[in-house]
Parts: C-alpha cells; sequence; structure tokens
C-alpha cells in the first residue's frame, strides 16, 4: 500500500504488464531504455499477485465508462430505435431498442423517459459516445440486466459502489440477515434497492450513505448501531 | 540584515499551511487552502458536458472562474483566471476526455486590501490543485504549487504577509509543477514584479526561495490527500 500523486514514476515490470486505470505508459525520452510509467491521480497504488495488473485506487464521484462494466441509467429520451440514457458521465450513452433478451424489431421493450436500466458498457471510447446493452451478446440472455421496476435508486461514491460489489464486505450481507432484500450495483455511483417495506429501502439507503467513505465512512458496529435505531 | 516577521517566522517560512477538504455538494471535488488568514475555495467539476460552442474536439475544455470575496467576477477577475489556467493547464492531461468539459471554480475568502495579492494567487493555485486531486476524475500529470515571493528592502522573503504586503517593494507568485517526487520541480509560472528595475540574478534567487517553499506546501498537500492531516486542521479552521 503505497500513496502516488500525478506525475511520480511506479516501477512497475512485468513481461506482460496491463496498466489499470490511474496509470499512463509517457513517450519518454529514447535515452532510457524503459519508458516510464506515470500515475495520472492521487490513490494508493495497488498491484495483483504476479504483478502483472497495475492500477491506482481512489475515490471520486464522476463516472468516465470503461467498457464491460455494469451501470445504472435513467432514459432521458427516445431516439428512433433506441434510447438514451444518462449513466453520470460527460455523454449521454446510447441503448439499442433491440439489445434486450429477447427484443425483436415486432417486440421492442417500451421503457418510458425516466425509468431505469441496469445495463452493461459494451462501447467505451473517448471519442464516441457510450454505448450500453443489456443482454449478454453470446448466449443473448439478460444476465439480470434490464429495466428496474420499483424499488429506489441511491447515489453513493464511485469507491462505495466498488466496496458493494465485493462479496467479503460486510454491508449487504448484514442487511440480508435482517430482512429479504435486491440490489443492483453499478459502478457509475448508483446502487438500486428494493425490499417489501418502504422502511427498510429508507434503512438500506441510510446505510449506504454511512458507510460511504466520502460520506461518514462508518463501520460494522456503527452500523449495527444504526439498524437498531432504527428499528430494523 | 535582520528583518522581525510576525509570529517569529524566518524569511524562508511561510505561514501555517492549512487545507480542508470540504466536500461540497454538487461538485465533484472541493478544498480549501489556506497560507494563515489568506485562503481560497476551489471546486472541480468534470469530465461533465460542454456547451457545443466551448466543445474542443481533440481534448477537454477547461474552464477558470473566479469569483472575488465582493461584487461580481470583473476584468480582473477574468485576468487572473486566464493566468491561472495557464499556469495548471501543463500538468494536466486532456486529450483522455476530448468533448467534454473540466470546470473550476475558485472562490477567494480573502479581501484584497493592497495592489499586490500574490498570497491569494498562490492560495488559489494550491486550492484548485487540492480540489483536482480531491476529484480524482481528472487525469494529471503533475502537482501544481505556488507560493509568494516578497522584497521587503533589501530582504527577499517567502510568503509575505498582510501587513508586509503593504510595504512590499516587489512581489511575484511562484507556481511550480512537481512531477516525480519533490526533486522534480519545474517552475510553470511567475508574475514577479518590482517598482524599481530588478536582475536575473534576483529573479533566480527568488526562484530558489520560492521552490524550497514550494516543496513544503507539496509534503502537506501529499499529507492531506493520503488522509493524515485534514481532520485535525478541520478543527482548527472553524475556530479561527
Amino acid at each position: 500500500m503505497s500513496l502516488v500523486l500525478p506525475g511520480q514514476h511506479v516501477a512497475a515490470q512485468h513481461v506482460n504488464l496491463k496498466l489499470g486505470p490511474g496509470l499512463l505508459q509517457t513517450s519518454g525520452d529514447a535515452s532510457t531504455s524503459a519508458p516510464p510509467i506515470i500515475a495520472t491521480r492521487a490513490g494508493t497504488l495497488k498491484h495483483n499477485a504476479n504483478g502483472s495488473k497495475w492500477w491506482v485506487e481512489n475515490n471520486s464521484l464522476r463516472y468516465v465508462p470503461a467498457a464491460q462494466e455494469s451501470v445504472i441509467g435513467v432514459i432521458i429520451q427516445k431516439a428512433g430505435e433506441g434510447f438514451r440514457v444518462d449513466i453520470g458521465s460527460a455523454q449521454a450513452a446510447s441503448l439499442d431498442g433491440l439489445a434486450f433478451e429477447g427484443a425483436t424489431k415486432r417486440n421492442k421493450p417500451n421503457l418510458k423517459i425516466g425509468s431505469l436500466v441496469y445495463a452493461r458498457v459494451s462501447l467505451a471510447h473517448k471519442d464516441m459516445e457510450p454505448e450500453l446493452e443489456c443482454f449478454d451478446a453470446q448466449t443473448r440472455k439478460s444476465e439480470g440486466f434490464g429495466e428496474l421496476k420499483g424499488g429506489f435508486m441511491v447515489r453513493c461514491s464511485l469507491a462505495m459502489c466498488r466496496q458493494l460489489l465485493d462479496s467479503k464486505h460486510f454491508l449487504l450481507p448484514m442487511l440480508g440477515a435482517r430482512f429479504p432484500l435486491e440490489t443492483a450495483i453499478g459502478v457509475n455511483g448508483r446502487v438500486w434497492v428494493n425490499a417489501k417495506d418502504v422502511r427498510e429501502v429508507i434503512g438500506i439507503a441510510r446505510c449506504i450513505e454511512a458507510v460511504d467513505p466520502n460520506g461518514g465512512g462508518m463501520d460494522e458496529a456503527g452500523i449495527a448501531n444504526l439498524l437498531r435505531n432504527l428499528g430494523l | 540584515m535582520a528583518l522581525t516577521r510576525r509570529g517569529g517566522r524566518e524569511i524562508d517560512e511561510s505561514r501555517p499551511l492549512k487545507v480542508v477538504l470540504d466536500g461540497l455538494a454538487r461538485v465533484d471535488g472541493s478544498a480549501r487552502f489556506g497560507f494563515g488568514d489568506t485562503v481560497a475555495l476551489a471546486s472541480v467539476s468534470g469530465p461533465i458536458e460542454v456547451r457545443l460552442a466551448a466543445e474542443n474536439p481533440s481534448l477537454s475544455t477547461f474552464e477558470v472562474l473566479i469569483r472575488p470575496l465582493s461584487n461580481v467576477p470583473a476584468t480582473q477577475s477574468k485576468s487572473l483566471a486566464a493566468t491561472i489556467r495557464a499556469a495548471l493547464i501543463p500538468s494536466l492531461i486532456l486529450s483522455q476526455n476530448p468533448r467534454t468539459l473540466i470546470q473550476l471554480v475558485i472562490q477567494s475568502l480573502s479581501p484584497t486590501r493592497t495592489k499586490s495579492y500574490d498570497t491569494l494567487v498562490a492560495a488559489m493555485i494550491n486550492a484548485s490543485t487540492v480540489a483536482l486531486l480531491n476529484a480524482g476524475s481528472i487525469p494529471m500529470k503533475g502537482v501544481v504549487c505556488a507560493v509568494a515571493v516578497g522584497r521587503i528592502n533589501p530582504v527577499l522573503v517567502v510568503d509575505p504577509g498582510e501587513e508586509e504586503e503593504a510595504v512590499l517593494e516587489a512581489s511575484g507568485c511562484f507556481a511550480f509543477s512537481f512531477g516525480d517526487g519533490l526533486d522534480d520541480a519545474r517552475c510553470v509560472w511567475t508574475n514577479w514584479k518590482s517598482a524599481r528595475s530588478f536582475d536575473e540574478r534576483e529573479l533566480a534567487q527568488c526562484k530558489l526561495l520560492a521552490s524550497a517553499a514550494a516543496k513544503s506546501v507539496w509534503l502537506h498537500i501529499q499529507n492531506v490527500v493520503g488522509g493524515d492531516a485534514s481532520e485535525e486542521e478541520e478543527d482548527e479552521m472553524e475556530t479561527s
């Protein structure tokens, strides 16, 4: 665990080196053998066990799309065959009307403006607007993607989303032990939750906000206390 | 020549640095930076959607807005915004998010009582840097730290305070971009100006003095980003 600031050189070496978010290989000058790798954001430098994959872990509020990431979007416009979806990035993403399980020319999902979709980023390029899909392109099955009906969307920081995706994180198992709930976690800082009772939904939202490293970073004992106060 | 400064600080010593990460709502990153009582607040949003007129097909648009303590932004603020933008741009990687906007808003929290307000400019630049680091969504290749230097005849002093600014003969702000650690500092901007003439030797001397002080700013920023100093200083700022 080491802190890096933008511009600092990173001694990442591997025959099959992969640089993740927050790292950049500079062109460097020809005199030195290997072009230096610099950090492009402030955060914690991390790498996998064999040192082939390196990245900088940090927290932020603004989502920048990357391919194959699961996101939660809001339909903002119907555009011809598809939809324009707000996923919190600089440009709205486009979601094709046929990119759903079982969708055909005749039978397309009828999503209303303002409805939520859980989708995967299928194309993310800095020069093009991001594209989404709600099915697996190989199997054509939805795999859990699609419209999110009912429930409630909570906004949180990007680090919080990634923590919730970690199966070892305490929050969701803890809530799940108390009452049944449904969640869909987008890595764009949005979490959709649903439970039987509105009180429970509010409780989940409160817990996510409290655990968020940007807004308190409450620990397991604190959450147990909070849930007791909420009567859940 | 002996010069006694308020608070008993050395000529190459800046006032206590205060950095607070405010967490302003509705922006992606924000920070307050102060040299003693000279404080500036900066907030950053980006990459966000850009107006069609300001869209750049190969780079993100970097917009700097400065709000003075009183009144609406006028020519002085616009000119200052342009210089701060120029000082920060070399440390940003704008090509990674083309056709987007990075918006930096700087709010001055200290009055400008005298003609020279280089300390405030330095605080603004440092606040912007910390806000950019705090946002975490804007790729950068360096950390810009700025320090003001003044001359109270004939002594050069770092970070002139409020009452010192009134008697300055020459002053300027020096911004350094730190790449790979402390020793990789490059002067990216200065506005050294003097009532009398000044020579190259003096400018070099100022730069040396400023770069040493900028290093302590960098170290402080590193501590704050690492999450050490922010909490304790928050209380300090509230009480003052």
